[in-house]
C-alpha cells in the first residue's frame, strides 16, 4: 500500500521556538498512525500545519496514493478539507447551539450541492435531495454509536461529553475524508468510554478510512495504532511499531525525563526487578491526618469542567517545611487541582484547607494573602514589561513598599541571571529565565507554600538544572513547595514525597526515593 | 390600549390612520433583517446605517437628475449600496466581533462626515429635497417588500448558504474543517445586508420629502441593533418584531415619545436581563431570572429561569 500522507523535512517556528523541526513521516493508506509526545512536542502544531491552519515554512506535505498526489502546504483550511483531509480537535470545537443533525449538515457542506435556489422555491420536484441528505446524517450519526431520533434534535452543547467528541467525530466524516485526523479523541474519558473510542476508531479503520490518532493515553495508542511517530521539541526521535516505541531509550526519557547528570540517566524500573522485586507499590493511606504542623489537607477532592470530571477523589497533604511533588502524564488534573487549590477553579466537592483556610470558600486575591501562591504552567511572565516591573506585580498585595524594594534588590542579587536583565523586558528574556523570573516574582508575595506547574515545561537539559537548583534553594530557606511536573525522575529527585496522578486519580503514593525504583510509574506514563 | 384595540378590531381604519407609522415600521423591519443577516454570520456589524445612506442619496440623485422609473432609481441605490459593502467587507471582514463593530462605525461616520457633509450633489450638510416622494404611494412597496424579504432571508438560512452562516458563527475554525470558504460566505452575508439595508434606505426616502444627513449617523446604526437584539436573533421573525415594538412605542405610550430613546434603551436593558434570547426565540414566554436576582421574588407563576 502506498503512502497516503508524505511530510518531508517540515519545518515551523514562532518567534525562536522551533515548534515543528524538520519533521519527516509517512503515512500508509488504510493504516492507523499514532503521534505521540510529551506536552509541547509540537503534536498539535503538526496538525495545524497539515490541515492549514498554520502555514509551513518550509518541507513539503503531499496528499494521495502513488500517482497523484497534492501539495497541501500553504493552502486554505477549507481547500485540504475538501480534498478529503477531516480533523477533530483536541478540545472540543462543536456548533454548540446547533443540534447534532444540524452539525452534521454543516460538515457535508463541501459534498452539497448548491441549493439555495431550491431552498427559495421549495417546489415538490426539488425535495429528493434534501430527503437524501437527511438520510446520510442519520446515517452518519448511527455510525457513529448517536441515536439520530434520541440525540439528533438535541443541541450538541447539551449531550454528554463522551457523545460530543462522536458527534465531532460524525461531523468529520461528514466530508466523506480520505484521512481522518484525531486530535486526542479520549481527552478526558472514563475507561469504559475509551473502549467505546477504541472500538470506533478500529470499526472506522476496517470500513477503509486511514487515521491519524494523537493522544495521550498510551494504552489507546499501541493499542490500535499500526505505526507511531514520536515527537519531543519539534523532533521527530522515533518512528516504528508500538513495541519498538515502548522500549525505545530515547522515548522513555522524552516522557519521564532525565535525572541530573551527576546520577546519570537511570529508567524507574530498569534496577526494580533486583531492588525491590515484586514489590506492590508502597501505597500509603493518602491524606491521612498529618501531625500539627500539616500545612494543607486535601480531601476527596472532584473538579469538573462541565461534563468532563478532570479530578477524582482526590485526598493528599503537605506538612510545613516538604517539597511534594504530584506527577503524571499529560491530561492527568494536575494542573488542574493546583488551579483548584489557588482559588481560580470550584470544586465539585471535597474539601482543600490550607492553615485552616478553606480554599474553596475564598477568593484566589485571599488565598494569596493567606501565603498560598501559584506559579502558573507556561510561566506567564508580562512580555512587554521590563523584569523590574514584571518583579514589582508579585508584590501587588503587599503595602510595604521599603522591604519590597529591598527584597527585589536581594532576589536580584541571588539570581543574577535576572539582576542582568532588570530593565529588558521579560519577553526577550529565555524560557528558562522567563521560569526564573515567574518563581522570583511568586517569592515577592512571600508564600508559605508555593505551588510550581511544570517548572520544567519546555526548557533545554541545562536550564532545566538551573531550574530545579533554585527550587532547592528556595525549599532549604524555608518555603514548602508543592510541585507538579511531567518530567518525573527530576521531580522526584528534589521531593520528599509525591504522588502519581493518573486520569483525575492519585495511583500511588510515597517517598521521591521510593517511587523511582518502582515500574507502576513508567507504566502511569506510558501504559503497559 | 387603544393602539392595540384599533389593530385588532379595526384594522382598515388602523391602516389609514397609521399608514406614515406602518411605512416607518416596514422600512425598520427591512433595516432589522439587514442586520439580521449579518448577525446570523456571526457578525456584528453596524454599518447598515451607511448602506443605508447610500441607497437613498443614490435613489433621490437620480431621480432629481435623470429621467428613469423610480423602481430603478431604487434598484440602482440598492446595488450601490451592495456595492460599496462588498469594497468594505475586504478590509473590515478580517476583524471579529468588537472590532468589526467599532471598524464599521468608521465606515458609517467617515462616510457621512466625510462623504455626504462635502459633497455638492448630496446637498452637503442641508440635506437633500426630494419633491418626487409620494408618502401613501410610498408604503405600498414597502408593505409588499417586507413579507417579501422576510420570506427570502427566510429560505436563504435553510440553505447550505444559511447553514454555513450558522456554522461559521458558532466557531469560524471548525467551519473551515469543514471545508467552509469562511471569509468567502462573511463576504456573501455582508453584501446581503448591505443590499437589504441599502434597499430600506431608497425605500424611506419615498416617504418622506426630505433626505437629512444626521438620519444616517451612529444612533441609527445602534437603534437598528436594538430592533434586531431586542425582537431576538434566532430566527427572522425577531427582527421584525423588535422594529413593530420598538418604532410603535411612541404610539403605544404617547406619554413616552419625547423620551423615545430613554425608553428603547431601558427596553433593551430589560430584554437583555430578563430575555437574552430576544423577544421571539425559543423557550417559550419563559423569563431569565437574573442570578442576583433574589430568589424569593420570582415571578409566580412562571418558570423562574430558562437554561
Amino acid at each position: 500500500m502506498g503512502a497516503l500522507l508524505q511530510l518531508t523535512e517540515v519545518r515551523r517556528h514562532f518567534g525562536g521556538v522551533q515548534a515543528v523541526d524538520g519533521v519527516s513521516l509517512q503515512i500508509d493508506a488504510g493504516s492507523i498512525f499514532g503521534l505521540i509526545g510529551p506536552n509541547g512536542a509540537g503534536k498539535t502544531t503538526l496538525v495545524n500545519l497539515v490541515t492549514g491552519y498554520i502555514p509551513t515554512q518550509s518541507g513539503s506535505i503531499r496528499l494521495g496514493d502513488d500517482g497523484a498526489t497534492v501539495e497541501l502546504g500553504r493552502r486554505r483550511p477549507d481547500v485540504i478539507a475538501r480534498l478529503g483531509v477531516a480533523r477533530t480537535f483536541q478540545t472540543l470545537r462543536l456548533y454548540r447551539n446547533l443540534s447534532a443533525f444540524d452539525n452534521v449538515l454543516a460538515g457535508m457542506h463541501a459534498r452539497r450541492p448548491q441549493d439555495t435556489l431550491q431552498q427559495i422555491a421549495p417546489l415538490p420536484a426539488f425535495q429528493h435531495e434534501p430527503r437524501a441528505r437527511l438520510a446520510r446524517a442519520s446515517a452518519l450519526l448511527e455510525r457513529v454509536g448517536l441515536k439520530p431520533d434520541e440525540h439528533g434534535p438535541r443541541r450538541a452543547g447539551t449531550l454528554a461529553y463522551g457523545d460530543q467528541r462522536r458527534l465531532e467525530v460524525a461531523r468529520a466524516l461528514a466530508i466523506e475524508p480520505r484521512l481522518l485526523i484525531l486530535d486526542e479523541p479520549a481527552a478526558g474519558m472514563n475507561p469504559v468510554e475509551k473502549d467505546r473510542v477504541r472500538d470506533l476508531i478500529q470499526q472506522l479503520n476496517a470500513d477503509g478510512l486511514t487515521i491519524l490518532l494523537i493522544d495521550h493515553d498510551m494504552r489507546l495508542v499501541m493499542g490500535v495504532c499500526n505505526r507511531i511517530a514520536v515527537l519531543n521539541f519539534g523532533r521527530k526521535i522515533a518512528d516504528g511499531s508500538p513495541a519498538t516505541i515502548s522500549s525505545d531509550p530515547e522515548v522513555i526519557t522524552a516522557y519521564l525525563g532525565r535525572q541530573a547528570d551527576k546520577s546519570g540517566a537511570r529508567v524507574p524500573g530498569a534496577q526494580a526487578a533486583t531492588v525491590t522485586t515484586a514489590a506492590r507499590p508502597s501505597v500509603v493511606a493518602a491524606g491521612a491526618p498529618g501531625g500539627p504542623n500539616r500545612m494543607l489537607e486535601v480531601r476527596d477532592l472532584e473538579v469538573a469542567y462541565g461534563a468532563i470530571r478532570a479530578v477524582r477523589e482526590v485526598s493528599f497533604g503537605i506538612d510545613e517545611g516538604e517539597i511534594v511533588a504530584l506527577i503524571g502524564a499529560n491530561g492527568a488534573g494536575k494542573t488542574t487541582i493546583l488551579n483548584t487549590l489557588s482559588g481560580i477553579l470550584r470544586p465539585l466537592s471535597g474539601s482543600a484547607r490550607f492553615l485552616g483556610v478553606d480554599l474553596a470558600a475564598t477568593s484566589p486575591d485571599r488565598i494569596v494573602r493567606q501565603g498560598l501562591v501559584q506559579v502558573p504552567e507556561g510561566r506567564e511572565v508580562l512580555a512587554r514589561l521590563t523584569v523590574r516591573e514584571n518583579l514589582e506585580l508579585g508584590a501587588w498585595v503587599r503595602r510595604d513598599r521599603q522591604a519590597v524594594h529591598r527584597e527585589i534588590e536581594a532576589l536580584n542579587q541571588r539570581f543574577p541571571i535576572l539582576g542582568r536583565r532588570r530593565d529588558l523586558p521579560a519577553g526577550q528574556l529565555s524560557g528558562g529565565e522567563q521560569q526564573i523570573l515567574a518563581i522570583a516574582r511568586g517569592l515577592l508575595a512571600r508564600p508559605k507554600l508555593l505551588l510550581l506547574d511544570e517548572p520544567s515545561l519546555g526548557l533545554a537539559p541545562q536550564m532545566v538544572d538551573a531550574v530545579f537548583d533554585v527550587i532547592r534553594q528556595i525549599h532549604d530557606e524555608g518555603t514548602t513547595i508543592l510541585l507538579v511536573e511531567q518530567n518525573a525522575l527530576r521531580a522526584l529527585e528534589v521531593a520528599d514525597r509525591a504522588y502519581v496522578v493518573e486520569t483525575g486519580r492519585i495511583l500511588l503514593t510515597g517517598s521521591g526515593a521510593e517511587l523511582r525504583q518502582n515500574p507502576a510509574v513508567q507504566k502511569a506514563y506510558l501504559g503497559g | 390600549m387603544d393602539f392595540f384595540i384599533q389593530l385588532f378590531t379595526d384594522p382598515i381604519g388602523f391602516y389609514n390612520s397609521h399608514e406614515l407609522l406602518i411605512a416607518q415600521i416596514g422600512v425598520n423591519a427591512i433595516l432589522a433583517i439587514s442586520l439580521f443577516v449579518t448577525f446570523y454570520s456571526g457578525q456584528l456589524t453596524l454599518a447598515n446605517a451607511g448602506f443605508m445612506a447610500v441607497g437613498a442619496y443614490t435613489t433621490v440623485i437620480m431621480s432629481l437628475y435623470l429621467p428613469l422609473p423610480l423602481p430603478i432609481d431604487i434598484l440602482a441605490g440598492s446595488l450601490l449600496a451592495a456595492a460599496v459593502g462588498f469594497l468594505v467587507g475586504l478590509p473590515v471582514l478580517r476583524l471579529r466581533g468588537i472590532f468589526l463593530a467599532i471598524a464599521t462605525i468608521g465606515f458609517v461616520e467617515a462616510l457621512r462626515l466625510g462623504v455626504i457633509l462635502n459633497l455638492p450633489i448630496t446637498g452637503e450638510g442641508q440635506g437633500l429635497k426630494n419633491p418626487t416622494a409620494d408618502p401613501l404611494g410610498g408604503i405600498v412597496p414597502i408593505v409588499i417588500s417586507l413579507p417579501l424579504i422576510a420570506y427570502l432571508v427566510w429560505r436563504l438560512t435553510h440553505s447550505k448558504l444559511g447553514h454555513a452562516w450558522a456554522a461559521i458563527r458558532e466557531d469560524e475554525l471548525a467551519a473551515s474543517s469543514n471545508g467552509i470558504n469562511v471569509a468567502l460566505y462573511k463576504m456573501i452575508a455582508f453584501v446581503i445586508g448591505a443590499l437589504l439595508a441599502g434597499y430600506a434606505g431608497a425605500l424611506e426616502t419615498h416617504i418622506n420629502f426630505f433626505v437629512d444627513p444626521t438620519e444616517y449617523s451612529v444612533t441609527r446604526a445602534i437603534q437598528i441593533l436594538t430592533f434586531a437584539v431586542a425582537g431576538g436573533t434566532t430566527n427572522v421573525v425577531g427582527p421584525i418584531v423588535g422594529a413593530f415594538f420598538l418604532t410603535s412605542l411612541p404610539e403605544i405610550i404617547r406619554q413616552a415619545s419625547a423620551y423615545r430613546d430613554v425608553v428603547n434603551g431601558v427596553i433593551l436593558i430589560l430584554v437583555i436581563i430578563f430575555r437574552p434570547q430576544g423577544i421571539v426565540a425559543g423557550g417559550g414566554l419563559a423569563i431569565h431570572r437574573p442570578r442576583w436576582w433574589p430568589e424569593s421574588w420570582r415571578f409566580r407563576g412562571r418558570p423562574a429561569s430558562v437554561n
